[in-house]
């Protein structure tokens, strides 16, 4: 029999599968967890070489001279060295990397577990939500960085970052580290699949 | 053939995947911004926190554990946590409440019994998750900070995102009459 029904880009709640579609799902997502987490923990040291490069690459789009320098500690701690403050280098913040991105574990689960789809479809799509988990996970060191400089440093925050910026700083850190992060793996998996939840259009006559 | 072309950003938007999208992102977004306001949060949230560390003092006490509660705070001979935003189950309710309100086919009646029902099942997982953080940090001590961080999160999370899949696949849509147009 061809295989070409797989291939249609409007999954349909058919061929008898549509009230098991969500008990499937659940099941692949169940049984897909521990590779999700195996996966995550392979690409953990690339990812965090990543996310500590391009935030210091960003956080100097904002600084002229560049003062930040963020070092990868361990493999998996971001460390952030401010040269400006207190009169040269000092230390000022020390973030825990998997704590940024372990919304990765979920996100991979999610978007290999649609029944039905072709798995060269699922990795596709789950490279695409991975570059836009990556982006995210990029502007969310920023906020945190951002945020500690300018409400944790006292009198050197109050002096370089006027009230618009720390609030701008603080709840934007609040909503990408919570909400947001939390959120991101049901986001991304909704762009592509929430067709498998929403109701079958009727087949249009002929 | 579908009336919206995929491929066109125009087409794209009058896709219902667009509508919940925004809509899911805004009510996120706002959920978590009227919940982070001080006299919300002092007076809704707090409290609110402080009666999931009873529960928990309360499981973990039918579980042997000889667990005081102190306000947000469970402790024992063996081990100490404050729980706080973050481990009371809120952030999963929002997530959780965001996406039942943001879908787009759905009646009020099936939004309100899914939220209803959802929470009770997400308040109960994350009772879950309290109770076995309190017994890792005081059994298992060196796993408590990836557990903590990672894993019940991803769990709780998790727990959230398939509530929601199975409401929206078995409640959410409405009933069309057979043989309508």
């Amino acid at each position: 029999m061809p295989r070409s029904s797989r291939r249609t880009s409007t999954p349909v709640a058919t061929r008898g599968g549509g009230a098991d579609r969500p008990t499937h799902l659940a099941r692949n997502v169940l049984l897909l967890l521990p590779a999700a987490v195996a996966l995550w923990l392979a690409v953990a040291p690339v990812y965090n070489r990543m996310l500590v490069n391009g935030g210091e690459l960003l956080l100097h789009l904002g600084e002229s001279p560049n003062q930040t320098r963020v070092y990868l500690r361990e493999g998996r701690y971001a460390m952030v060295v401010r040269h400006d403050v207190s009169g040269g280098q000092r230390f000022v913040a020390e973030l825990t990397l998997a704590d940024l991105h372990f919304n990765l574990i979920l996100l991979v689960a999610l978007f290999l577990a649609p029944p039905g789809v072709p798995w060269a479809r699922r990795w596709r799509r789950l490279g695409l939500a991975a570059l836009a988990g990556l982006a995210f996970h990029l502007a969310l060191i920023v906020f945190r960085i951002e945020s500690v400089y300018a409400l944790e440093l006292g009198e050197w925050s109050a002096r370089h970052y006027g009230p618009v910026a720390r609030n701008f700083w603080g709840l934007g850190k609040h909503l990408l580290d919570l909400p947001l992060k939390l959120g991101l793996p049901l986001l991304l998996w909704a762009t592509f699949y929430l067709r498998l939840v929403l109701p079958a259009r009727p087949e249009a006559a002929a | 053939m579908s009336e919206s072309s995929p491929t066109t950003v125009a087409g794209w938007w009058r896709r219902p995947e667009a509508r919940f999208l925004l809509a899911f992102t805004l009510l996120l977004a706002g959920g978590f911004a009227f919940l982070a306001w001080n006299p919300i949060n002092d007076h809704l949230v707090e409290p609110f926190t402080a009666g999931v560390a009873r529960a928990s003092a309360a499981l973990l006490n039918f579980l042997g554990q000889g667990v005081r509660q102190e306000g947000s705070m469970l402790r024992n001979d063996r081990f100490a946590v404050n729980v706080l935003n973050g481990c009371n189950g809120v952030e999963t309710l929002v997530i959780f409440w965001s996406a039942v309100l943001a879908f787009p086919t759905a009646t009020w009646r099936a939004r309100v019994a899914g939220l209803l029902l959802g929470s009770l099942a997400i308040q109960a997982i994350n009772l879950v998750r309290v109770a076995a953080l309190f017994l890792t940090g005081a059994y298992l001590p060196r796993f408590f900070d990836s557990s903590h961080t990672v894993v019940w999160q991803t769990i709780v999370v998790l727990c959230g995102v398939l509530l929601w899949i199975f409401w929206a696949s078995r409640f959410g849509p409405r009933r069309r009459p057979a043989g309508g147009p």
